[in-house]
């Protein structure tokens, strides 16, 4: 099978993204996927494709003061330097920068899999603690579903109230 | 009770070993790269104490073992026998890990997660692999906080291992599959479908012996279930294959190939480790097909010839002495 870009080489890199829900997918050689930042696709090192994503990661957030995640202390930057992810919180404090990347990996971000403490599959609700609303907030932003977002965010303001009374 | 490599197995014919591998981490505490040392050492007890004062007879069959108390040896004769990781073995870290007597379950504790679940079976038997990690997962889950998004899954320090967590391979000896030149084409297709295909030593390494690990890749937007029925599927699709190549060959040549190998193994005086590996090979590919009557088994003398594992038995050798000693044990295995 030839490259879809160039049509000139073998396809090696068979690529399948899905955005907003519409799936597309590629047949790319070497050079064309590095190209598009699909490079270390298969050893999946998250500091070369946030780099190949971001261009200079110096840049991200440039001019604000750099965002530290409370539990382990890590900034973007050295997430994104390192490839592993400071810790369990570093997925809420970092959530809409990683999206982009988790996306390109996985093909989603919903995990369908086993929910401790429960039978696989089952669609258990967590908890509707402050924390778990404001992750699921940050997805539905970056998601663009402003709608339900606003739901959520009028659910985290209540919560708040009723833990300053 | 023996190691995975060390017993008959169901299909091991083809399927060396089925390995499952679950990544679980603690909430409110750094991933192990951004662990102090008192966090790590603290990391480990609580581990351990989950496992020991649990009610389960995993309470009694697992073995806490700080890994500073093993000679380095050994600890490279675990990654040679498949029970931790290299990159886990390479650590100065203070680390340990929960092991069974008969070295199918090992708790890696603070390798690149918190936790790493790994049970290894010999054979083909997925199912049985996948039953016993997820006991264990359930057992530390109990006093353990796990950090688990909704969304996102089990939260892991590398983005790839997000969602399940799982990682389920089988290894394949697939001699006469690679003979054919359709390994290259076998991974493409696999690797459509979310699967990998690498050497037997993992990522980045040659194959050797024609022996080749198929994994899921995938780990969020797929359910365990899914993951574990896909690579059954692919993995018996694999076996059909081979069987099928192997029925179609001359039988003249192969009895060829597989003496010619006894042949060298039974009057060898140095053997490296890599002609070894493929040597066995082609012995396995003869006792499969009724060429070679053996009592010994190819896949043990394999792992029981790796440099460490000699070193185990025989003390500190110089590379040019263990050669001299493997070509002896084969020699006394195979006489
Ligand atoms: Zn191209
Ligand atoms: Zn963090």
């Amino acid at each position: 099978m030839l490259c879809d870009k160039c049509g000139k080489n073998n396809a090696t890199t068979h690529i399948k993204q899905i955005i907003n829900g519409v799936v597309t997918e590629h047949d790319l050689c070497s050079a064309c996927a590095a190209k598009e930042g699909f490079g270390k696709f298969s050893n999946g090192s998250l500091a070369e494709m946030l780099s190949s994503m971001f261009g200079d990661i110096g840049a991200v957030g440039a001019g604000t003061k750099a965002v530290r995640c409370p539990v382990c202390g890590a900034t973007f930057a050295d997430i994104a330097e390192t490839g592993k992810v400071g810790c369990a919180d570093c997925y809420r404090t970092f959530y809409s920068e990683l999206l982009p990347y988790l996306k390109r990996v996985h093909g989603t971000v919903k995990h369908t899999g086993k929910i401790p403490n429960s039978t696989p599959l089952a669609e258990k609700p967590q908890e509707e603690t402050a924390e778990n609303l404001r992750m699921e907030l940050n997805r539905l932003v970056s998601e663009e579903k402003f709608e339900e977002a606003a739901v959520i965010r009028d659910k985290i303001k209540k919560l708040e109230e009723k833990g300053n009374e | 009770m023996s190691s995975w490599y060390a017993e008959k197995s169901p299909q091991d014919d083809i399927v060396v070993s089925t390995r499952i591998r679950l990544a679980r981490n603690l909430s409110g505490i750094p991933f192990p790269a951004r662990m102090t040392a008192e966090q790590r050492k603290d990391l480990n007890l609580k581990v351990k104490k989950a496992i020991t004062e649990s009610n389960t007879p995993f309470a009694k069959s697992l073995n806490y073992i700080d890994m500073s108390d093993v000679p380095q040896t050994e600890v490279m004769a675990m990654v040679e026998r498949h029970i931790i990781s290299p990159e886990f073995a390479g650590s100065n870290a203070e680390r340990a890990i929960i092991l069974s007597a008969d070295e199918s379950i090992s708790i890696m504790i603070g390798e690149e997660d918190h936790i790493r679940i790994q049970v290894i079976l010999g054979g083909f038997q997925l199912e049985k692999a996948y039953e016993i990690a997820e006991a264990l997962d359930n057992l530390l889950y109990n006093s353990l906080n796990f950090a688990f998004d909704r969304n996102l899954g089990f939260l892991t320090e590398c983005p790839t291992n997000l969602g399940t967590g799982l990682r389920a391979s089988v290894m394949l000896h697939l001699p006469v599959t690679e003979s054919s030149g359709e390994i290259s084409r076998i991974a493409d297709s696999v690797g459509k479908i979310g699967f990998t295909v690498r050497g037997m030593y993992g990522e980045g390494s040659k194959p050797i012996a024609s022996m080749y690990q198929v994994s899921n890749q995938i780990t969020l937007g797929i359910s365990e279930k899914n993951a574990l029925d896909n690579l059954k599927i692919i993995t018996e699709q694999l076996i059909d294959k081979e069987r099928g190549s192997r029925e179609g060959l001359n039988r003249v040549k192969l009895e060829d190939t597989c003496f010619r190998a006894l042949g060298i193994l039974q009057n060898c005086r140095v053997l490296s480790s890599e002609e070894m590996m493929n040597l066995l090979s082609r012995i396995k590919l003869g006792i499969s097909m009724g060429i070679i009557k053996t009592e010994a088994m190819p896949i043990k003398l394999l792992i029981e010839g790796q440099p460490y594992m000699l070193m185990k038995k025989y003390g500190q050798l110089e590379p040019e002495e263990r050669d001299i000693y493997r070509a002896n044990r084969m020699r006394e295995a195979l006489a």
